[in-house]
């Protein structure tokens, strides 16, 4: 029943996929995007999903994470942080081969195992000697091969993303060495989401206190960090105001 | 080859002469700033008259007032509807950076880099308290007299770029009223 539905899945994402570049502007990649202007069609259940989100996230999620992040010591919470960023060594090392980045691939591998094998990945004694964490996900292989962002979307309980980046985790969550091979994968994931959650939980709190359309902040904020992801120039490349007025 | 020398001398000195003005600028404002977020002892509307203060002497308030409204809308509004506009934004500036920085006590601010780019000094620094680190970009424009911050970017995420989602949002779902934009924003 589990191939069933892992083939399945891999369908609809790769389906989803192929959609999403007949839908969207080929330009929107090559991410000197005008960050007003992302494509959202969705954006009317997008809307309604953040707000069940939100809703979810106050009622269970955040006094969760408040109680932990209270509780737990820094060194503990760092430890955590770490061990579940180590689980996403392999699968990083596997982006970076499709991507062709054979040095941060290796890197990665290295990390791994570095950190595995002193710390079980709690400790990151990698960056110590000079092997600095390099972020990618299957989101960012499938930007680089040239697929286009597709629509905004906004994951029930996950978050903001995109057809892309959301097909890129979906792939990732059936091909990633790791949690293939563990017993009970779903306590990780939702380990991991909840480390997600909490190493965020300032940000969500400056988005409830400054934000006068938290919707779009929150779109704005995930695309302004995926193309920073992608591309060099990014900072410089940013839009200014046009003129200096006194 | 020898003039070559020499123009390379000349041009890399007036370089790193502004460089040098720029750092020792950001050196001092950034220092202030520091000050501003771990002076916890003033009341509230204290703290908030220091970050006004600071605000106001470093930001170009109007010119990302205006860069965020979009030139179509400056045009089509009257003067008085802009005032009112700059005055309920540098407000709302205010008490944004207030809220983002208020919640956060830094032990350094460190100067990384300067780079320019189109007139624009693209300040790199990293924002360090007891837990954790984060970077910190500061586009800045030498405006003559003085420099003057046009956007801050933590972390990869731009002020300027999130508040014009943002405001463009409001504006669009209000046919382009200004009016909205400044009764919405004078909620914060």
């Amino acid at each position: 029943m589990n191939k069933y539905l892992k083939v399945i899945l891999l369908i609809i994402s790769f389906s989803l996929l192929q959609i999403s570049s007949s839908y969207s502007n080929e330009e929107e990649f090559v991410s000197s995007i005008s960050y007003d202007e992302i494509y959202d069609p969705l954006e009317p259940i997008n809307r309604a999903v953040l707000n069940f989100n939100f809703f979810i996230d106050d009622i269970a999620i955040r006094p969760i994470v408040k109680t932990y992040k209270f509780i737990a010591p820094e060194p503990v919470e760092k430890g955590v942080s770490n061990f579940f960023n180590n689980l996403k060594e392999p699968i990083r090392t596997v982006s970076f081969i499709f991507q062709g980045e054979f040095y941060k691939s290796f890197n990665s591998i290295g990390r791994f195992t570095i950190n595995t094998l002193t710390s079980l990945g709690t400790f990151d004694l990698a960056s110590r000697v000079g092997m600095e964490k390099n972020e990618t996900d299957f989101g960012i292989t499938l930007a680089k091969g040239g697929v286009s962002s597709g629509p905004y979307i906004v994951v029930p309980i996950i978050g903001p993303s995109n057809l892309r980046d959301f097909s890129g985790d979906v792939v990732e969550y059936f091909v990633d060495p790791i949690s293939n091979n563990v017993p009970n994968r779903e306590y990780i994931a939702i380990g991991n989401g909840l480390n997600e959650r909490a190493e965020i939980d300032e940000q969500l709190d400056r988005v409830r206190d400054t934000s006068s359309d938290r919707y779009e902040m929150i779109k704005s904020i995930y695309y302004q960090n995926r193309n920073a992801q992608l591309e060099e120039e990014y900072i410089q490349n940013l839009p200014v105001p046009k003129i200096y007025i006194e | 080859m020898k003039k070559l020398i020499v123009l390379f001398c000349v041009f890399y000195s007036f370089s790193t002469t502004y460089a040098s003005e720029v750092t020792a600028w950001f050196e001092n404002e950034s220092n202030q700033f520091l000050e501003i977020i771990n002076n916890n002892e003033g009341t509230e509307s204290e703290n908030y008259e220091r970050y006004k203060f600071f605000i106001n002497k470093n930001f170009a308030v109007k010119s990302i007032a205006y860069g965020l409204i979009g030139e179509n809308i400056v045009e089509k509004s009257s003067q008085n509807e802009l005032s009112l506009y700059v005055e309920v934004f540098t407000d709302y500036l205010i008490k944004t950076i207030y809220k983002l920085a208020n919640s956060n006590s830094s032990s350094s601010i460190v100067l990384k880099d300067v780079d320019i780019k189109n007139d624009i000094y693209i300040i790199k620094s990293q924002i360090n308290d007891k837990k954790s680190s984060a970077s910190l970009y500061w586009k800045v424009i030498d405006t003559g007299s003085s420099y003057k911050i046009i956007d801050v970017i933590v972390e990869n995420t731009s002020y300027f770029v999130t508040k014009k989602s943002e405001f463009n949002k409001i504006l669009r779902k209000n046919r382009g009223s200004l009016e909205a934009l400044v009764k919405e924003i004078a909620k914060i």
